[in-house]
């Protein structure tokens, strides 16, 4: 397979780090790009504090997709449900350390949405 | 092949005597329709939709009197002129040999050895039920699954371990057909009786490709099954005459399926996001073929992923890419023909060359 992207995003590609499920998360949520269909399932273990104690994520997605879920799992260990939820897009696009076209800007944010819409359903719903 | 499991449970269920007529071998003729059967009851009462076919059924059902009078299993030939070889759906004249056994629930071994294959054939498993059908072991039943494992016998250990030998390595493409075996006095013929689980089709990717195999594939008998992770594709309106159609991770979901011999999977969504998960799955499974759409050089591509990944170079070599015979046409119904094609080709061993070419080269 041609590398088209930075070394990070095929690390992380072939490497994904927190890949996986959690045996009994507190946040789970699943979303598809409905024309596309990169799907991916984020979950959490949340600390009595309101911390990310544990992140996994699985699917099957893109290049891009793939190595931003994986990169922002490392990028929230130890944050408060509110650091992460206000998490803007520049810092994960920032992190893939290339330059997304603007027709994979969706595939690179998905992970994002899809954790921050899980963690707001969680803080209207707690389990 | 199923309502021959249904039939077998009512049977047992009504505890009767009925004679089991099994046609054996045709010669001179096509299609082969080995295996066909139909059961008489006592009064040339006949259990089930099943039969033979043609004037053929009536013979049977005679010859079926006498074979639940003496309790002994006997076969009968029947020469068959042009019409009555159309009449069962056979192409011309010929000669077919049926097999009459008599059946009692309470004592005979092909209930057992039965309940053993179908659990077999549940788990995903083929298997052939063999018959002896000349010489003083007629009648024996010798149960043989692809895992090697028998159960019952032909009454020699001898011709058991022979027809062992000689069938077990054609188990899983389903040909039921007779053999003969020499031994040391005599000649004998066997029945084999192959049973597969049902063929099944997986299709991965919810375009339009998917939708024209479902359309092909279900005449042909596979079970479909389409998978997809976009819900806006893959909806029973586009695939009506799917047999399941699954959204989700379809990686996650093709390792909940069984997958045998007879199962298919072809990934036509052109997309590695499915294809590269779902072969490291599939590539370590017993699916009889393993189809990807795509050109020459993106098969390579996703080879050398894999490759470097570790699978091994055997399991590589099952993958198909690009997919389906060479039958020349290009449009997507024309393509999905070819795929199709390829996948029963696969499925039966057969050669990939017209029959008119395989004739010339018998001479």
């Amino acid at each position: 397979m041609t590398l088209q992207y930075s070394e990070i995003i095929f690390e992380h590609f072939r490497h994904p780090r927190n890949y996986g499920a959690l045996p009994a998360p507190e946040v789970a949520y699943e979303a598809v790009n409905a024309l596309c269909g990169d799907r991916i399932r984020m979950e959490l273990n949340i600390s009595a504090d309101q911390t990310i104690a544990a992140v996994r994520f699985r699917g099957d997605s893109c290049i891009i997709s793939r190595a931003a879920a994986s990169i922002l799992t490392e990028l929230i260990q130890g944050q408060t449900l509110q650091e992460v939820i206000t998490v803007p897009q520049a810092v994960l696009l920032t992190a893939l350390r290339t330059t997304i076209r603007p027709a994979r800007v969706k595939c690179a944010l998905l992970p994002l949405h899809i954790l921050q819409t899980g963690i707001a359903a969680y803080l209207r719903f707690p389990s | 092949m199923h309502e021959f499991f249904q039939q077998l449970e009512q049977l047992r269920s009504i505890n009767r005597r009925v004679a089991l007529a099994t046609l054996v071998n045709t010669v001179g003729t096509s299609p082969r329709k080995e295996g066909a059967k139909m059961w008489i009851g006592e009064g040339g009462e006949i259990f089930g939709a099943v039969t033979i076919g043609g004037c053929v059924d009536a013979h049977v059902i005679e010859q079926a009197e006498a074979t639940l009078a003496t309790q002994m299993p006997c076969l009968i030939e029947l020469p068959l002129g042009d019409e009555e070889a159309w009449e069962l759906g056979l192409s011309c004249a010929g000669t077919i040999e049926v097999f009459l056994e008599p059946l009692h629930a309470a004592r005979s071994q092909l209930f057992d050895l039965s309940t053993a294959l179908k659990s077999h054939l549940d788990s995903g498993g083929s298997g052939a039920l063999i018959t002896c059908l000349d010489g003083t072991m007629i009648g024996t039943k010798l149960l043989l699954l692809d895992n090697g494992h028998t159960l019952g016998s032909l009454g020699d250990v001898t011709l058991d371990q022979a027809v062992c030998t000689a069938v077990l390595p054609d188990l899983a493409q389903g040909l039921s057909r007779l053999l003969s075996f020499v031994l040391p006095h005599t000649t004998v013929r066997v029945f084999v009786e192959v049973h597969t689980p049902p063929a099944t089709l997986i299709i991965v990717g919810a375009g339009h490709m998917a939708m024209l195999l479902v359309q092909l594939a279900r005449p042909i008998g596979f079970n479909t099954i389409v998978v997809d992770s976009r819900p806006r594709f893959a909806t029973p309106e586009r695939f009506p005459a799917t047999d399941t159609l699954l959204v989700g991770i379809p990686s996650e979901i093709v390792k909940t399926l069984p997958l045998s011999s007879s199962t298919a999977v072809i990934l036509v969504a052109h997309d590695y996001k499915y294809d590269l998960p779902i072969l490291r799955h599939v590539l370590s499974s017993p699916v009889g073929y393993i189809g990807v759409l795509g050109s020459r050089r993106r098969g390579e591509g996703l080879r050398q992923f894999l490759r470097e990944e570790g699978v091994p170079e055997e399991a590589l070599r099952h993958i198909r890419t690009p997919i389906g015979l060479d039958l020349g046409g290009r449009s997507t119904p024309e393509i999905a023909l070819a795929i199709l094609a390829e996948v029963v080709a696969t499925r039966y061993g057969g050669s990939h060359l017209p029959l008119s070419q395989q004739r010339q080269d018998r001479g």
